[in-house]
């Protein structure tokens, strides 16, 4: 037997706005337990709700990216479930008219491109954080309240290649649009997954398995190809699956399981009588979309406008902080290519070597760009430049401050150099005549006295042009 | 609409994890009848399964969102005076997953 999956993914995504869901309580990550709440959070009695404007703005700009139709009135329901996470009794969701719906994206497979239609997104607001031990559980409410946003996919991605780019792209479109810093592996980003085996051909669905607290690409991908493989091995002996809650076991890369359902969980949807029905005007939707970050895509064309190949614009983008800083580095006036290829080269190589992340690499955008522009034009060499870098690495002087403290110039005067190189070609006959009788390798002889002479400091594009010229007047 | 019973409260509260005595399920019981006889009467009314139900007594809608900014959160000791057991600034709960 032949058997083909059925996958479709939830993922959550945890907002970086300033305040939570529906109070002004802060959000934000590593703080001591206990030390982000306030009353709304705790559900203490005689709190009302307020919904977060940015949280809104962010729901519209991801819908608008994912192609989807956008909900003009804001309506919340209480999904109502007993459990220690959730302080109020009930989280407030939108279960009926979620603001975003009927949507897609283009995920690049190795078998092409395919097209992922996407059901709902909708906002909703996080639970607390539990801590289990072996007997008791720990309970930290900073994180309840954090804006959410789920989107949920139709059934279309068929293997884990799939999947796992899926998520790519969405994280790709939340972090660029600056929605969520969209950390996998420190839960900013939550996917689920839903998969089922059936016959090929057949159109009746199998029974759904679901897979939880998938925590980077490659384990989506690993839990769903064994997953596929778990599931044909039950169906060609002739058994049943059984509709189960299963998780990833990074040890043995295994999904094990977590629950088997039994009957299904009723939430007891109803609307949340402390919000009334949000109407957001035309104008507000449009200009969540006009005033957007710019997504991947759109940044990757504006990058080969700049002369930037694949590879590199594909290298930029791949980070959003990294992409962030070219393009505030590329403010500076600099050539687009040369700063790219500094970014990619030396910062690169220094973010490796110290295990740091751009945001705490001390050379600002504005500065690169302003090391970058003396090389472009001429007062430093090349070599030169890397010597600032390297002093500017530690910091962040202003690139011109560290070339005069360093003594740093590059000799670009043509006159200058040429009375230089004329003295040197005086007294090295023999070079020329090595030059004219086909010995290439004497002009570097020169070149070499040439910055002997100048300390270093000779323009070397420039001075090899003056030799020549000078040894073809001999 | 489903009839509460002593087994249906029971198997509630069994998923709720407490239990009940036969006073308590009696009482229950009791105030549930009349409480779904009140019901019944609404359901006599004509039409009203075509009804849309309503959340808020008035059809209005609002345009207020909240501009984003934050608030001072609690003094921790404070958010947490009602909590029975603290242990290193969080509450400790009974394990109730597997």
């Amino acid at each position: 037997m032949e058997f083909e999956a059925i996958i479709g993914l939830e993922i959550h995504v945890e907002m970086k706005t300033k305040s939570k869901m529906f109070s002004s309580g802060p959000v934000s990550f590593g703080e001591d337990p206990n030390t982000r709440v306030n009353p709304v959070d705790m559900a203490f009695p005689g709190t009302m709700p307020t919904v977060n404007k940015q949280a809104v703005i962010n729901a519209i700009r991801v819908s608008n990216a994912l192609h989807m139709d956008i909900d003009d009135t804001v309506i919340f329901e209480r999904k109502n479930y007993f459990y220690s996470d959730l302080p109020k009794g009930y989280q407030i969701t939108q279960q009926f008219r979620p603001i975003g719906s009927n949507g897609y994206l283009t995920i690049e497979t190795s078998n092409g491109p395919k097209k992922i239609e996407i059901e709902r997104l909708h906002m909703e607001e996080d639970t607390c954080k539990q801590l289990h031990s072996w007997d008791f559980s720990l309970l930290d409410y900073n994180r309840a309240g954090i804006p959410l946003i789920e989107i949920v996919s139709r059934p279309d991605m068929r293997n884990g290649e799939e999947a796992a780019k899926y998520v790519e792209k969405i994280r790709s479109i939340v972090t660029f649009l600056d929605v969520s810093d969209g950390k996998m592996e420190e839960g900013s980003l939550r996917c689920d997954v839903n998969i089922s085996l059936r016959e090929v051909g057949a159109t009746k669905f199998g029974t759904k398995v679901e897979i939880k607290n998938l925590n980077s690409l490659n384990n989506i991908q690993k839990a769903i190809d064994f997953e596929i493989s778990r599931q044909s091995i039950i169906l060609e002996f002739g058994g049943q699956i059984e509709q189960e809650t299963r998780r990833f076991d990074e040890g043995s890369k295994e999904t094990v399981l977590m629950r088997v359902k039994t009957d299904a969980v009723d939430y007891k949807y109803f609307t949340e009588s402390n919000i009334a029905p949000i109407k957001l005007s035309k104008e507000f939707i449009e200009d969540a979309i006009k005033t957007s970050p710019e997504l991947a895509e759109t940044k990757l064309e504006r990058y080969k406008s700049f002369g930037l190949n694949d590879y590199d614009s594909n290298l930029l983008i791949a980070d959003h902080d990294i992409s962030n800083y070219y393009d505030q580095g590329v403010k500076s006036g600099c050539s687009p290519k040369l700063l790219a290829n500094w970014i990619i080269g030396d910062v690169q190589s220094v973010l490796n070597r110290d295990c740091i992340s751009i945001k705490e690499f001390k050379i600002t955008p504005e500065n690169l760009g302003k090391l970058v522009l003396l090389i472009e034009s001429n007062k430093v060499s090349n070599k030169q430049g890397r010597d600032i870098f390297a002093e500017m690495v530690n910091t962040n002087e202003d690139p011109e401050a560290v070339m005069n403290k360093l003594g740093i110039s590059q000799v670009s005067d043509e006159d200058e150099l040429r009375k230089v190189i004329i003295e040197i070609l005086d007294v090295n006959e023999q070079s020329i005549i090595d030059y004219k009788n086909g010995k290439g390798r004497a002009i570097g002889f020169i070149v070499g006295q040439v910055m002997k002479k100048t300390q270093g400091k000779a323009n070397p594009a420039l001075a090899n042009k003056i030799i020549l010229e000078e040894i073809g007047r001999r | 609409m489903k009839k509460v019973t002593k087994e249906v409260l029971k198997s509630n509260a069994e998923k709720l994890m407490f239990e009940m005595s036969d006073e308590d399920l009696d009482l229950l019981v009791n105030e549930f009848g009349v409480i779904q006889e009140q019901m019944s009467l609404i359901g006599e009314i004509e039409g009203v399964d075509e009804t849309t139900p309503m959340t808020f007594p008035f059809d209005v809608t609002s345009t207020f969102l909240r501009e984003d900014v934050a608030s001072e959160p609690l003094d921790r000791e404070l958010a947490l005076r009602n909590a029975k057991d603290v242990v290193d600034g969080q509450i400790r709960l009974p394990k109730v997953v597997k």
